[in-house]
């Protein structure tokens, strides 16, 4: 493992934040908050990867499948190196590469395009094949949303996998209950999101998403687990961190005014920012 | 405690909710419904995009004809299909590029070959959105009218919103819609425009050059209408809106009677209105000098749509560049 800048979860909260007011336009915020934590332990404990060395040829490889949330992406990539706070201060402005959804750029830390939900998870199953065909020590992660888990093609991806037992590939779904139009009644009632899971044949792992412990856990369970692919179920508050966020699906995708801007940094607990 | 520079310059004095603001018109919502509320037949299906597609207003008040499928555009295609088959019009909304492209084969086995009565309704057509690639529609136009039996239409604006839903219910066959949602209502001033399958519509009449547009590229033909007439060159202006089946009569006839022939639309050159003009217009023997503006054989980019239209080539300045380039031929 390579010297990793240690970096808060507050910290990452404040850059989406600062970004997406920044941008001055409406960006996926609460799916972003929600994976907090699960992307900063995973980036700061778990992924081999080296900022510096975008293009390691060992490293393990993310996959943003629930594209939308690219926000919490990028303050993570910012964070740990891969772009200074110039090139992010471009997000979602006219010419730049760092739009409302992850585009393919391999120098900033971004193995792919997303943005079309349901695509993420066969892709990283084609990598992982594609690793084990040449016995390389690298893993895929592949952060989904529950939303997303509604796409018949995940299902696809899930039974293969499984069926051929495919160990290197690691789903993360960032389950905050919520998608565009409002509560994930998919998974309401009759049926349950890792129960769905189980019965494709995963090694399931459920957690609290927030909880720092749980989820480092989890990630080395993940990487003991040798007959076959693993998903880790993170129950998550959507908005998570900004009190009038959390759970309210306003802020699915909308843009923080001045006013909404000073509220996130009390929420915070961070200082205002004069001016 | 981050680096990340503060440019409070960048934020907005009001907390307007964006999200809501940016739907104000409803103008597809409001007459889908008003169609719905007089037929039965009409049920609405959504794939998680109530608001963006103006349906929460048919959700809202008939409840028991919307059905929120989930985001999972190919089961609710496959299902509008079942449900047309039992006598429903079945109306299915999502973004142009999930309506088409995504569920493409749904669409052709479920939908066009038993030819049933399933309305596809898309919205953000081309490069009308900032969300990039994944969402840009640019070869929606080219797929949907490869499809035998179906009906492709792009009004030019809300002022044809409400007339090509009739259209679209009155149709017994299968139907896309390429719709973007307006930011604003026609005002009462606006005429409302007509709209019937199989007809284009002329809105100038000029003798030197035709301008063949459809969906917002016909605002920017007319207005690069008026900057060629300042060039002295007289300019005719059709809207059409229907892709499919296309007017083939009205663009040959516009061919014959004018020297020069431009296409403009919100989609690429490939296989979209520039393409089945010149196919009309070569089927029929006319050779007007032939342009065609609207997106090449590219990916765009996220960014706004002012933006994307200059640097792809779908403003009036790049109308009038391509015809004043055939003109000194």
């Amino acid at each position: 493992m390579t010297d990793r800048p240690v970096v808060s979860d507050l910290q990452v909260r404040e850059v989406i934040v600062n970004t997406a007011f920044n941008c001055g336009e409406s960006a996926h915020i609460g799916g972003s908050l929600s994976m907090v934590e699960l992307l900063n332990v995973l980036f700061g404990e778990v992924l081999k990867h080296r900022p510096a060395e975008p293009e390691w040829p060992d490293r393990d490889l993310f996959i943003l499948s629930k594209g939308h949330a690219v926000l919490g992406y990028l303050a993570i990539l910012h964070l740990y190196g891969y772009f200074d706070a110039d090139k992010l201060a471009t997000f979602q402005t006219n010419g730049s590469d760092l739009i409302a959804h992850p585009v393919k750029k391999l120098k900033l830390g971004i193995e792919s395009s997303n943005g079309s939900l349901g695509q993420g998870l066969s892709f990283g199953l084609g990598l992982a094949i594609g690793m084990e065909m040449k016995d390389e020590d690298r893993r895929v992660y592949v952060m989904l949303g529950d939303g997303e888990c509604n796409e018949g093609s995940v299902w696809e991806t899930a039974a293969l996998a499984a069926e051929r037992g495919t160990h290197r590939l690691c789903a993360i779904v960032d389950e905050n209950h919520f998608r565009n139009d409002g509560a994930n009644t998919t998974y309401a009632n009759k049926i349950k999101l890792a129960g769905i899971w189980r019965a494709f044949g995963w090694n399931v792992i459920e957690i609290d998403g927030h909880d720092r412990a749980q989820i480092r856990d989890a990630f080395a369970a993940a990487r003991a687990h040798e007959a076959g692919p693993t998903v880790i179920v993170a129950s998550t508050i959507k908005g998570r961190g900004i009190d009038f966020m959390e759970a309210n699906n306003d802020w699915h995708h909308n843009r923080i005014t001045s006013a909404v801007y000073s509220e996130c940094r009390r929420a915070l607990g961070l200082e205002p920012v004069d001016g | 405690m981050t680096d990340t520079p503060i440019r409070t310059m960048g934020g907005f004095a009001d907390a307007r909710d964006h999200r809501h603001e940016a739907l104000t018109s409803r103008t597809y919502g409001r007459a889908l419904l008003a169609e719905a509320r007089a037929d039965p037949r009409i049920v609405c299906l959504g794939a998680d995009l109530s608001q963006p597609t103006e349906t929460f207003l048919f959700r809202d008040e008939l409840p028991d004809r919307f059905f929120m499928m989930g985001i999972q555009e190919a089961n609710m295609v496959g299902a509008a299909a079942g449900m047309a088959r039992c006598g429903d019009v079945a109306f299915a909304h999502s973004f142009c590029v999930f309506i088409t492209r995504r569920v493409y084969d749904q669409v052709a086995m479920q939908v066009a070959y038993p030819r049933l009565p399933v309305k596809l309704a898309g919205f953000i057509p081309g490069l009308t959105t900032p969300l990039g690639v994944s969402h840009q529609a640019t070869d929606d136009i080219a797929l949907m009218r490869a499809l035998p039996h179906m009906t492709v239409i792009e009004p030019s604006g809300p002022e044809q919103v409400a007339a090509v839903v009739r259209a679209a219910v009155d149709h017994p066959g299968p139907v896309y819609l390429r719709m973007q949602v307006a930011s604003a209502r026609p005002d009462e001033t606006t005429p409302l425009k007509p709209f019937e399958i199989g007809r284009g519509q002329v809105l100038r009449e000029g003798e030197d050059v035709a301008l063949l547009a459809c969906g917002m590229m016909v605002e920017a033909a007319l207005s690069a209408a008026d900057r060629l007439a300042d060039r002295g060159l007289s300019v005719t202006v059709a809207n059409m809106a229907s892709l499919k089946p296309y007017d083939t009569d009205l663009a040959v006839s516009l061919a014959r009677r004018h020297r020069i022939v431009v296409t403009a639309e919100n989609h690429s050159v490939i296989g979209g209105l520039g393409s089945m003009t010149a196919e009309a217009l070569m089927l029929a023997g006319a050779a007007p000098r032939f342009g065609m503006v609207g997106v090449q054989d590219v990916f765009a980019e996220g960014a706004t749509t002012d933006y994307l239209a200059e640097h792809y080539g779908l403003t009036p300045h790049h109308i009038v560049q391509k015809v004043l380039s055939l003109h000194a031929l």
